[in-house]
């Protein structure tokens, strides 16, 4: 044996870090004399020499970590007759020993499947016309796709409507969504509050955001920024509130800062602002940029309970559904209450049930009182 | 070679480089067909300058093992008279790059030989060589230089790239009743280990091998050149990319059935060979291609190959040889729209 590499250590252990050599380079080794103590995840082992030799070459320090089936010990004279040419023949990496070979003798299997037969200048106006030549049926020679099929195909295409690309807000809103989508572990919860105490004169969405930023208070934790690469979230000492704006043009979320800390008056004054600058079209992007939770009041609109989608590095969104009056059981009878449908949605990855659902409770107590007093 | 037996066919299985593949398939052959010779400079007390025939003197003797002098012309035409004598002669020439004067015998005999005489007479012969560059050598060592036999009508062209294709496709090389001349990429000589199931069972010739599956592109090369394709087909998996990877190995006759039906499906294709680019076996790969699978070709056929100068010497050996990189860059042109 020429290289001596690291065996198996059981329990399905792959890599071990050298903790101390006991033999040196020119060493004249026994059969069965301590090498080197290893560290697993599991134990410190000692490993001893398999066979009688000269040491040549040890390969990694204290410290190093060594994969299963890699060398540690190089012994001496036993290097294999390469032969007398000129040149160098590498060896083989040891990694790559024992390497699988499968191939195919022929064409693989899967290769019976044909592919589309156009001229590259079919091809090319295909594209120029938008069409795709996967969805077009060939009626040329060998069912060969002719440049006439494709102008067909163009028209027929067009008559069903055209296709337009996103832009702007429409497309931020897809790619936001897109990204939710493969990041955000979503649950979300549902629950009514029954507001018959409330006189006519409330400002339902000021009655949101008060709610909001009492349960935050309540419940810190969904007022969070959480970055999934790093798995670390950010507390934030503020609560800024995205409004999600429905427009012609797409769907808007400027953000209402420092809800905690301001009068009820002078947010509602802010938010006006903020829907003045959405309407037309003024609003600078920075008043678009770093809300730490987000309010859909969809229920101006219509719709009772939503799934709304989280948008990181947010942790939260609170989606309201129109007030309607509702027969509910209340002390003991049925009785005919106002009652507003809230949808709650958190990332589980930042988020406990608990905290979730804490949170739920405080927005619902802060909802259900008479007025914000 | 560590041996161990086969518990299914009894047959001893040896794990080995490709050459010791090489060996082990000779060492087969001898010991079933009493007509295989070896000849060749230094094949039999040294064993080989690479030890392809080491062990082989001591086994089957001077008179099937034989030293020859320095003088290719003698090597071939030697074995030619031995092959249309009955025997089945397996010559070896040390590098390719000494190849040459053994062309008069090969081209203008042994090629010739089933045509001249109407069938009558074959010319059971194998020549081998190492060939292609990347083990530092000087000047002559280096060349791969497939596509000028390659270009003679009446040759076998094969060239393994593995300890398994090597063993099977020697023997099959040994036991063609025409010359082939057996191409050996002594850079991947001591590459991987394989387990060879040494039992004298032959690969067919004249066939592709599919390496690996893929439906976006096809990755063709044969020798040395396999293993930076194969990089290359994991560096595009990584990118959703899947490659399909088809090894030559019988450079003449090409198999074109596997490589045609390969492209007309992915309708990309990138050729990764050693020798120069021009008028070498990826110009006439590509020419078929572009003629059979014209209407299936989403991009042109890309090749990638040396450069047309000779081999440099070894310190510029390295910016010769085709990488991983410049076959990347190739599938790049392929996709751009």
């Amino acid at each position: 044996m020429k290289y001596f590499k690291l065996p198996d250590l059981g329990e399905g252990l792959s890599e071990a870090e050298i903790v101390e050599w006991h033999v040196k380079v020119g060493d004249t080794l026994k059969e069965d004399q301590l090498m080197v103590s290893v560290e697993t995840a599991k134990a410190i082992v000692d490993v001893p020499s398999p066979q009688a030799g000269v040491v040549a070459g040890l390969f990694g320090e204290a410290g190093d970590v060594i994969h299963t089936g890699e060398p540690l010990v190089e012994y001496e004279g036993e290097n294999d007759d390469s032969g007398t040419v000129v040149g160098d023949l590498s060896l083989s990496d040891h990694s790559q020993n024992n390497a699988q070979d499968d191939f195919i003798v022929g064409s693989a299997h899967s290769n019976n499947l044909q592919s589309i037969k156009a001229t590259p200048s079919v091809r090319a106006l295909a594209k120029r016309l938008n069409v795709e030549i996967d969805h077009i049926k060939g009626t040329g020679q060998d069912a060969r796709i002719t440049g006439e099929d494709v102008e067909k195909a163009a028209q027929l295409d067009q008559q069903r409507g055209q296709s337009e690309p996103l832009k702007g807000v429409r497309k931020s809103m897809a790619k936001a969504m897109i990204q939710s989508h493969s990041e955000v572990v979503p649950v979300t919860l549902h629950d009514d509050v029954d507001v018959h105490l409330w006189d006519k004169q409330q400002d339902i969405t000021m009655r949101l955001v008060h709610a909001i930023a009492y349960a935050c208070e309540q419940e810190p934790a969904l007022n969070v920024w959480f970055d999934g690469k790093q798995l670390s979230r950010r507390l934030l000492n503020k609560v800024d509130l995205g409004i999600a704006v429905d427009t012609e043009k797409g769907l808007f979320v400027p953000v209402l800062r420092d809800i905690q800390n301001r009068s009820l008056e002078n947010l509602r004054l802010g938010l006006n602002d903020l829907r003045g600058a959405v309407k037309s079209r003024k609003i600078p992007p920075k008043e678009m940029q770093g809300a730490s939770i987000t309010l859909s009041n969809f229920g101006t609109l219509a719709g009772k309970y939503a799934n709304p989608i989280v948008v990181p590095p947010m942790v939260c969104i609170l989606g309201a559904g129109g007030i309607r009056d509702e027969v509910i059981a209340f002390e003991g009878k049925a009785c005919v209450h106002p009652i507003l449908p809230l949808s709650l949605t958190f990332d589980h990855r930042a988020v406990t049930g608990g905290e979730g659902a804490r949170f739920l409770k405080a927005l619902m107590d802060d909802l259900a009182k008479a007025d914000t007093e | 070679m560590a041996n161990q037996l086969n518990s299914k066919t009894d047959a001893e299985v040896v794990e080995s480089v490709l050459l010791e593949a090489v060996n082990l398939a000779l060492h087969y052959e001898m010991a079933h067909d009493e007509s295989v010779v070896v000849l060749g400079e230094d094949v039999g007390t040294n064993g080989g300058v690479f030890r392809a025939t080491a062990g082989l003197k001591d086994e089957f003797g001077f008179k099937r093992v034989m030293d020859t002098p320095l003088a290719e012309a003698l090597i071939s035409g030697l074995a030619v008279g031995m092959a249309t004598q009955g025997l089945k002669p397996v010559a070896e020439i040390q590098f390719m790059g000494f190849i040459f004067p053994a062309f008069e015998h090969l081209f203008c005999h042994a090629a010739r030989m089933r045509n001249r005489t109407r069938g009558r007479m074959t010319c059971p012969m194998v020549l081998r060589a190492p060939f292609g560059g990347g083990i530092h050598a000087p000047e002559h060592h280096s060349e791969s230089t497939e596509a000028l036999i390659a270009h003679t009508p009446g040759i076998r062209v094969v060239i393994p790239s593995s300890p398994i294709r090597a063993y099977g496709l020697l023997l099959a090389a040994i036991r063609d009743p025409d010359p082939v001349v057996f191409l050996e990429p002594k850079r991947i000589y001591r590459g991987a280990k394989q387990n060879i199931i040494n039992n004298g069972e032959a690969l067919p010739l004249d066939t592709c091998f599919t390496l690996r599956e893929g439906k976006d592109i096809t990755l063709i090369s044969w020798g040395a050149s396999i293993m930076e394709t194969l990089q290359a087909a994991d560096a595009l998996a990584e990118k959703g990319i899947s490659a399909e990877v088809i090894d030559v190995a019988t450079i003449k006759p090409l198999d074109m059935h596997t490589m045609l039906t390969s492209v007309a499906r992915t309708g990309r294709c990138i050729i990764i060979h050693e020798a120069v680019r021009s008028f070498g076996v990826g110009a006439e790969i590509a020419a078929q291609i572009s003629e059979k699978c014209f209407l299936n070709l989403l991009a042109p056929v890309q090749r990638v190959a040396g450069f047309d100068t000779h081999m440099p010497y070894f310190k510029n050996e390295n910016f010769y040889l085709p990488n991983t990189q410049d076959i990347l860059a190739a599938a790049k042109k392929c996709f751009s729209e």
